[in-house]
């Protein structure tokens, strides 16, 4: 607001003044923004609801036989698989981020931008290009066996690392620069400081790097469609190879349990972890 | 012969071709408040830096009672630390923001609890224990800061521009409670700051740092009243700066007096002047004057109903020779 007021006293702002379009205009708008994004997920929540083999919108009847599909083997094997790959990809991501972050961040050494460029990379590289070069890597040195979950983590925490890089860096940079000598005029040997100071500051920023990384690698389907094999199929896979055949409203029903897990976890963590400032940037106030 | 808590020996530090602190030597008494005073980038924060620990010196020596130092880290040195931002750890509570130094030294949690709560007392946060510091006012910060700083009872307190972030009001009375403080706990202290008006208030002496170099020490009165090179003149308060043969002729404002024309006293020395401008401040005129040779000189009078100026008359200004001296003209 401080800076908003400054800037407008130094230039006139017409719009300020006169205000073209009324609030109501922009609350119609933003109205219509939140439909056209909410829209899709609530009628595919509906349509998991018909009765009829048929995706009818609005549903006809009322069934929840759709749901019991859903939570059936055919979906709960790839449902738990992908728990299970997003899961360790987390920690995977988590644990290497840390470090990673603290190194970038604070030390200078040779090589450290090719290092960065390499670990940050995948965060623009399209993830199809991961997939196919990691599938194209495995078979040339003969490890194609990997294919499968073995290859779909390596890929996973590939393209999900900078996620945890960056926000463990975010809370690095965000620390103000005195604490950690405040800590050492205390007494605090640097060990100690990294325990409890550094460390307990950076914690935020790595739950937030987790839920990214989990995210992430629950919803990715461009790498694990290169690599993925049967048995060894994440949801998101399933859910692709399942769409040949149509769409039907088990799909549907599968569709808004698969987006509800991923809710369910950012609402968990955010109520126990401050992880508010990296999700919508809201400033922490130390 | 008592050491003193602090001496700098030929002190030195340089980054690349900047020499940040020359050769700098101080020794800061038993009890003693030492202001290091100056304009950005004169060295004073280096200095504190260096005897913090955080910054290695290139060369000199800085021994605390007597003990030298610039082989210990900065956690072995027993210094309490106060800096601009406060740098309060946001994850703790107050008590164990306070509590920290003392959980370093492995001091056993009975006793922790107990001198933290002296300790709170002692800046008067008594029942804010149980805090975070986002939930304090900035004043509050500083006494939290404060206290944290004087829980392990450290050897010396290094304030490092501690008051600059407070607004004006709260600044002055932080000025006196930490002076009160300091002087309670008769605790040698080496405070760093930019503004003059803290520095004359809250220090035992002052040393005016510029370009790495401690330009001139003393008492407050000695620096305001007497300043012997021209830049600690023009710092410390406002000075009149009249160049003359025998070299710069430095007179504060309150001392340069204004008369009729023809009406001062005799035996001093005077200008015939020209009133530029008045300003009104209230309990006092400040007066803009311009002399034959063009210079401007400012006088200022107490708002007492006696003589009153206006634009454009003509005066004489006048000082006794006791209210002045002059400085080198460099």
């Amino acid at each position: 607001m401080k800076r908003l007021a400054s800037w407008s006293v130094k230039r006139p702002a017409p719009w300020s003044v006169k205000r073209p379009a009324p609030w109501s205009a922009l609350k119609l708008l933003v109205a219509c923004i939140y439909l056209f994004m909410l829209g899709p997920i609530l009628i595919t929540a509906a349509v998991a609801f018909n009765q009829d083999n048929r995706s009818y919108f609005p549903p006809r009847g009322f069934s929840l036989r759709w749901w019991y599909a859903a939570f059936g083997p055919q979906w709960m094997q790839p449902l738990v698989f992908s728990l299970e790959l997003a899961t360790l990809v987390a920690l995977i991501s988590a644990a290497a981020g840390v470090p990673l972050a603290f190194a970038f961040q604070r030390y200078n050494f040779p090589g450290k931008s090719l290092v960065r460029a390499i670990t940050l990379g995948p965060l623009i590289l399209p993830s199809l290009v991961t997939g196919i070069a990691l599938l194209q890597f495995l078979s040339l040195v003969g490890l194609g066996r990997w294919m499968g979950f073995w290859a779909l983590l390596i890929g996973h925490v590939v393209i999900c690392l900078p996620f945890s890089v960056r926000t463990v860096a975010i809370s690095l940079a965000a620390m103000p620069g005195n604490l950690e000598p405040a800590a050492a005029s205390l007494g605090a040997t640097p060990l100690a400081v990294l325990r409890h100071v550094t460390l307990p500051l950076a914690i935020p920023g790595m739950f937030a790097g987790m839920i990214f990384a989990f995210i992430h690698s629950f919803d990715d389907v461009n790498l694990s469609l290169f690599i993925a094999r049967p048995g060894e199929r994440p949801l998101t896979v399933a859910i692709l190879s399942f769409l040949e055949f149509g769409f039907a409203p088990t799909l549907a029903a599968v569709s808004i349990l698969s987006m509800l897990i991923p809710l369910a976890l950012v609402a968990l963590f955010g109520r126990f972890v401050g992880i508010g400032e990296f999700l919508y940037q809201e400033a922490g106030n130390g | 012969m008592v050491e003193p808590a602090l001496r700098l020996a030929a002190l030195t530090k340089r980054f690349g071709a900047l020499i940040a602190v020359d050769a700098i030597d101080l020794a800061v008494a038993q009890g003693e408040f030492v202001t290091l005073l100056g304009p950005s980038g004169c060295g004073k924060t280096t200095t504190l830096n260096m005897i913090a620990g955080f910054i290695t010196p290139d060369a000199g020596s800085i021994r605390l009672h007597g003990k030298a130092v610039e082989p210990l880290p900065p956690f072995r040195r027993d210094l309490g630390l106060v800096f601009q931002d406060y740098a309060l750890f946001p994850h703790m509570t107050v008590a164990e923001n306070v509590g920290f130094g003392l959980r370093m030294r492995r001091v056993p949690r009975g006793e922790i609890a107990q001198r933290v709560a002296q300790a709170l007392d002692l800046v008067q946060l008594t029942g804010l224990d149980q805090r975070r510091p986002s939930q304090l006012s900035g004043g509050q910060r500083q006494r939290v800061a404060l206290a944290r700083a004087l829980v392990i009872q450290p050897a010396m307190l290094l304030l490092d521009e501690p008051l600059s972030n407070l607004d004006l009001k709260l600044r002055e009375e932080m000025r006196m409670e930490i002076s009160a403080l300091q002087q309670r706990l008769g605790i040698a202290t080496v405070f760093v700051t930019h503004d003059q008006a803290e520095a004359l208030t809250m220090s035992d002496r002052i040393a005016v740092m510029r370009q790495g170099r401690i330009e001139q020490i003393g008492t407050p009165n000695d620096i305001y009243e007497r300043p012997t090179t021209r830049f600690v003149a023009g710092f410390i308060g406002t000075a009149n700066l009249i160049e003359s043969r025998e070299g710069v002729i430095v007179i504060r404002p309150e001392r340069l007096k204004l008369c009729p024309p023809g009406q001062e006293p005799p035996d001093v020395r005077c200008w015939p002047a020209r009133v530029e401008r008045v300003v009104y401040l209230g309990a006092r005129l400040e007066l803009r004057l311009r002399i034959a040779d063009s210079t401007q000189l400012l006088a200022e009078t107490v708002n007492d109903g006696g003589a009153t100026w206006s634009t454009g008359d003509m005066a004489t200004a006048w000082f006794r020779p006791e209210d002045a001296w002059v400085v080198a003209k460099e």
